[in-house]
């Protein structure tokens, strides 16, 4: 990973000096870790997978048709997890968008976890509330959310292979409502707070949530499913835009 | 947990695929358990050896305002993904995120072009190894876009466009998320509690205690459980795998 220096002069600048530490080197040698960490892992996933299929009949031709189709139909989605993660880049730091959005994690619920973190010392991102501590707690509740989901799959995976049967059995009505209503209550609540705040948070959530909106449906009408990848992209640029037209009027 | 392994391999199984799911399953918690301790160490730095003033409480709390939003998530997630992953995936797909949106995709397209059935052994080992391409690519357009192009488009840009960026991107995310939630779990019943209750927190509780504020997210995700499962209708969506990226 390269040096950032060039974003030390600029953090001086504002108000909240959180790109001074969102760029601490020891954050980079992690984001490098992580990156590591998953390349070993496909490295050691291609070698046995590679081993294992003449016995399922499948040829070195259909491995590397397997990895190319991979490659391909993930340029589309990258790039346009890339696109959100730049413009978390003011707020969080590209070590921490890098870990958390890039990777991990997603923008959704990383975002909110850092947002509910803020809240939990009384702060709200991005502001003049928004301090080194503050951003340092919030990165904490980012990524120990993010350990949660790992700890959850390293305990499951292996109680689902043996096919426990108190898993399965859980009800499936429950199974259909509960986390449904967990995820869709959440948002609301997250997205609804922002309102309050002024009437450019106002703007800003709207027309967000009406680009959004206008994706998926088109998406659906014409079948177009990376406009459904694309969507949060171009909600978050698009609904910036329109705050920065209404922050200058 | 290792222990456990053993027991997927049944006898009709060859001993090739046993090797495979013994590698994937040890090499998969082995890499997991050093990403999830990585991605941890560099926040835990932070707040305890960069001379920030911060105590533990602190980060109790966040973390128990967090869990109180997104614990039922930590768990179902993986639940709900188990059988259209398969184990192997698992491990890959909880480390490189972005599952449903790129690496379900991907595992997909593979499969269907070297034509493997859904289900079969050929299946598991074309979306194990699709997802090692994704991964390739995912990592490279980080490394490329966010992390050396965004970082020079950061420090070029105006610092009026930085400001702005940085109050309003977060009602932006939502704003696109909470319609993204609402479209794709179908559940109009649901999605009517959830703004209510939502509405009443944010703009009826909170402001008469504002002391909840800590909480108010853990309270709408509870009260909409409640209602909905309450209220819930006759004939219910069959459970689908939940993930908002």
């Amino acid at each position: 990973m390269h040096q950032p220096l060039a974003l030390q002069p600029l953090a001086s600048n504002s108000a909240t000096d959180i790109l001074a530490i969102a760029n601490n080197p020891v954050l980079w040698i992690c984001v490098a870790g992580v990156f590591g960490v998953i390349i070993i892992q496909s490295a050691i996933f291609m070698k046995a997978a590679r081993r294992a299929a003449p016995s399922v009949e499948m040829s070195s031709q259909d491995i590397k048709t397997s990895f190319r189709s991979g490659a391909v139909s993930a340029i589309g989605p990258s790039l346009a997890v890339s696109l959100v993660a730049i413009a978390l880049l003011g707020l969080f730091g590209a070590p921490a968008v890098l870990s958390r959005i890039g990777l991990i994690g997603s923008a959704a619920y990383d975002v909110s976890a850092a947002g509910i973190a803020a809240g939990s010392m009384g702060a709200k991102l991005g502001d003049a509330s928004y301090t080194q501590s503050v951003f340092a707690v919030a990165f904490f509740a980012m990524s120990i959310g993010g350990a949660m989901w790992m700890l959850a799959t390293l305990i499951l995976t292996p109680l689902l292979r043996k096919g426990d049967a108190k898993i399965r059995s859980v009800n499936p009505a429950a199974m259909a409502i509960v986390p449904a209503a967990a995820l869709i209550g959440a948002f609301s609540c997250l997205g609804l707070t922002e309102l309050p705040k002024s009437w450019i948070h106002v703007l800003s959530f709207l027309v967000s949530a009406a680009v959004m909106g206008l994706c998926l449906l088109l998406a659906n009408k014409l079948g177009k499913s990376w406009l459904r990848e694309w969507g949060l992209g171009f909600s978050i640029v698009i609904g910036l835009g329109a705050a920065f037209f209404a922050a200058g009027a | 947990m290792t222990s456990t392994t053993s027991a997927a391999i049944t006898p009709t199984t060859g001993t090739a695929m046993a090797e495979f799911n013994r590698t994937t399953s040890r090499w998969g918690q082995i890499t997991m358990i050093a990403g999830l301790l990585i991605s941890v160490a560099g926040p835990l730095y932070l707040v305890f050896a960069s001379g920030l003033d911060i105590g533990p409480a602190q980060l109790w709390i966040a973390f128990a305002a967090v869990a109180a939003t997104f614990g039922i998530i930590w768990i179902v997630e993986p639940l709900t993904y188990f059988p259209i992953l398969g184990p192997a995936a698992m491990y890959q797909a909880f480390m490189i995120g972005n599952i449903s949106n790129k690496l379900l995709p991907a595992a997909l397209i593979a499969q269907t072009n070297i034509g493997a059935k859904p289900g079969s052994k050929r299946a598991e080992l074309a979306a194990v190894v699709a997802i090692c391409g994704a991964a390739v690519v995912h990592l490279t357009s980080l490394a490329v876009f966010v992390g050396l192009l965004g970082s020079w488009l950061i420090s070029v840009i105006p610092p009026s466009v930085l400001t702005v960026t940085r109050l309003y991107v977060l009602p932006t995310v939502l704003g696109a998320v909470l319609v993204q939630a609402i479209v794709s779990m179908k559940q109009p019943r649901t999605t009517v509690f959830a703004l209510l209750v939502s509405a009443v927190v944010v703009f009826v509780v909170l402001p008469m205690v504002p002391s909840l504020a800590m909480v108010s997210t853990a309270i709408a995700v509870l009260g909409t459980i409640l209602l909905a499962w309450f209220f819930r209708g006759k004939q219910v969506a069959a459970a689908k795998p939940i993930h908002i990226e």
